[in-house]
């Protein structure tokens, strides 16, 4: 631990912590925290946490090629029939999602569309991780024939076609798209990348409590309610939920059976994980491919590593917590409507479909209806409130940029 | 310091001298032993970051005269959970005796068992050493 977070550590717990997760409520409106959930909440900040641009891409943090890629983000002549475009799932006004259980492109689509907001943080894209980075989970919808049915041909025909999108491609990579379609394509997605890192969510009513435990500012901690700090209180304590949402961004992310029912439709299933470690291997887009930037492979790390196991049969992402009130409905199928019933689905699990791979991460929590209630407060504290910008940006904090 | 690293030394200075003298090759190792091996090991990083990838440097030091082991794997699992890492560490052979595991994760806070398997011709010994991070 870092002597800031040590020295932090120590102003919270004199002020906040009571030894063991005891007495309900302390006094003033604040309550009271064992020095290690003290120590877990700590750990969930200081949002934003800081950031690298992506060395798998050679225009990765730089405002033209975020430029470029807004534009292609809402140009549905990316698509195979000219109607859909990555803003028909991701809205705008949404947070970046489309408020469906599944998402419908040119087809229907097995799974719910994933929100936006700080996807520069994560380490697998899609809920089956089958890719490994943003540029190349941006290529997938394109050509996928559910979504938007799209090709490298059509894509590259676009953009050397189009005046103002060939401005833009000039500015971004520094001359005009090449002769190869496929390079074509995996530069348009490396821009549509360097966009989806702008989109960074805003401080939360925790991240104000969460700075004020750090600094001991019990006046500032008094404002997070008193309903939020329990349900936090049950969140890095007895729920455990903080072993797979951890850090700033309240993900592992990695893979979690939740024991969301395998079934799809009738007679159908969704492998999650499984298959997505198989397509991650077969996806000429990996970093360990060609389209890489990065000679190193310094980011490959986890892709030459990954690990295909039984027991990824029925994974999928853990997904961040932040804007989570904006992003219903939940779980990767879609299939709980709001937070009461994510909370619910926790509190009432059925063990006997979840510990089949011989896990024993997850029990029942068999929450009272007020500790429900205060477990759906945190969970709304998790989320800027504030409308998202006119560009439909969620959030204020500033994206570092690499220098033009 | 540590209780973890405490324990550590104390089993150090168990050891043999020739053996001690053996393990000393990795500075500010953690020792382990086993009826066929002694082990040193340490983390890059250190001490192992939550949620990020880590390698292991591993010196092995066969007991009694015995062979260099054939093969030497690394693994790390949650006992308490029942469940190992989504990555498949590779270990490369750097020689006399020295190894570097690759691509671990822990994945998830709490405790996890580091694996060290060392199959040699004859025999097959594991050496486990609990961690915890956070």
């Amino acid at each position: 631990m870092r002597a800031g977070a040590v020295a932090a550590l120590a102003v919270a717990s004199a002020l906040f912590a009571s030894g063991a997760a005891g007495d309900p409520v302390a006094p003033a409106g604040l309550a009271r925290f064992s020095d290690v959930e003290v120590q877990r909440i700590l750990r969930h900040g200081p949002w934003p946490p800081p950031w690298a641009p992506d060395p798998s891409s050679r225009v990765s943090g730089r405002a033209a090629a975020a430029a470029l890629g807004e534009r292609l983000f809402f140009d549905p002549r990316l698509s195979g029939g000219g109607t859909v475009s990555c803003a028909t799932c991701h809205r705008p006004e949404r947070r970046f999602t489309d408020g469906r259980p599944r998402a419908e492109g040119l087809a229907a689509v097995d799974r719910n569309t994933p929100a936006l907001a700080n996807v520069r943080w994560q380490r697998w894209f899609g809920w089956d991780g089958a890719g490994d980075s943003l540029w190349a989970e941006s290529s997938r919808p394109i050509l996928d024939p559910r979504e938007m049915g799209g090709s490298a041909r059509g894509v590259a025909d676009l953009v050397r076609a189009d005046p103002d999108l060939g401005r833009g491609w000039v500015r971004a990579f520094g001359a005009a798209p090449g002769p190869d379609d496929l390079g074509v394509l995996v530069d348009a997605a490396k821009a549509l990348a360097a966009y989806q890192e702008t989109l960074v969510s805003g401080r939360t009513p925790f991240d104000a409590f969460r700075d004020a435990l750090a600094q001991g500012d019990v006046a500032a901690a008094r404002r997070y309610p008193l309903a939020a700090q329990r349900g936090l209180r049950l969140f890095v304590g007895r729920g455990a939920c903080h072993l797979c949402h951890l850090g700033p961004a309240f993900t592992s992310g990695e893979f979690q059976d939740v024991g969301i029912p395998f079934f799809v439709a009738p007679g159908r299933v969704d492998p999650g994980r499984y298959e997505g470690v198989k397509r991650l291997r077969a996806n000429p887009f990996n970093l360990l491919g060609p389209h890489s930037d990065d000679p190193a492979r310094t980011t490959a790390t986890g892709t030459r590593h990954v690990r295909l196991e039984h027991r990824n049969w029925g994974e999928f992402k853990v997904p961040s917590l932040r804007d989570v009130a904006h992003t219903a409905p939940y779980m990767h199928d879609g299939s709980l409507a709001t937070l009461r019933d994510v909370v619910r689905h926790y509190s009432e699990l059925d063990e006997s479909r979840l510990h089949v791979h011989g896990e024993r991460i997850l029990r029942p929590l068999r929450l009272t209806d007020a500790e429900a209630e205060d477990l759906v407060a945190f969970l709304r504290s998790l989320s800027d409130e504030r409308a998202p910008t006119a560009s439909g940006r969620p959030g204020s904090a500033s994206p570092p940029r690499r220098p033009e | 310091m540590s209780a973890g690293l405490g324990a550590a030394l104390l089993a150090w200075s168990a050891l043999a001298a020739a053996d001690a003298a053996c393990l000393a090759g990795l500075d500010g190792g953690q020792a382990l032993e086993s009826p066929g091996y002694l082990l040193a090991y340490r983390t890059r990083p250190a001490p192992i970051p939550l949620g990020q990838h880590f390698a292991v440097e591993v010196l092995v030091c066969p007991r009694g005269g015995g062979a260099a082991p054939d093969a030497v794997r690394v693994d790390a699992h949650m006992p308490e959970h029942r469940h190992g890492m989504n990555s498949r560490p590779t270990v490369r052979a750097e020689g006399a005796g020295r190894y570097r595991a690759e691509g671990l994760l822990l994945h998830m806070p709490g405790r996890w068992d580091l694996v060290f398997e060392l199959r040699g011709p004859d025999r097959t010994d594991r050496l486990t050493r609990s961690v915890v991070v956070e």
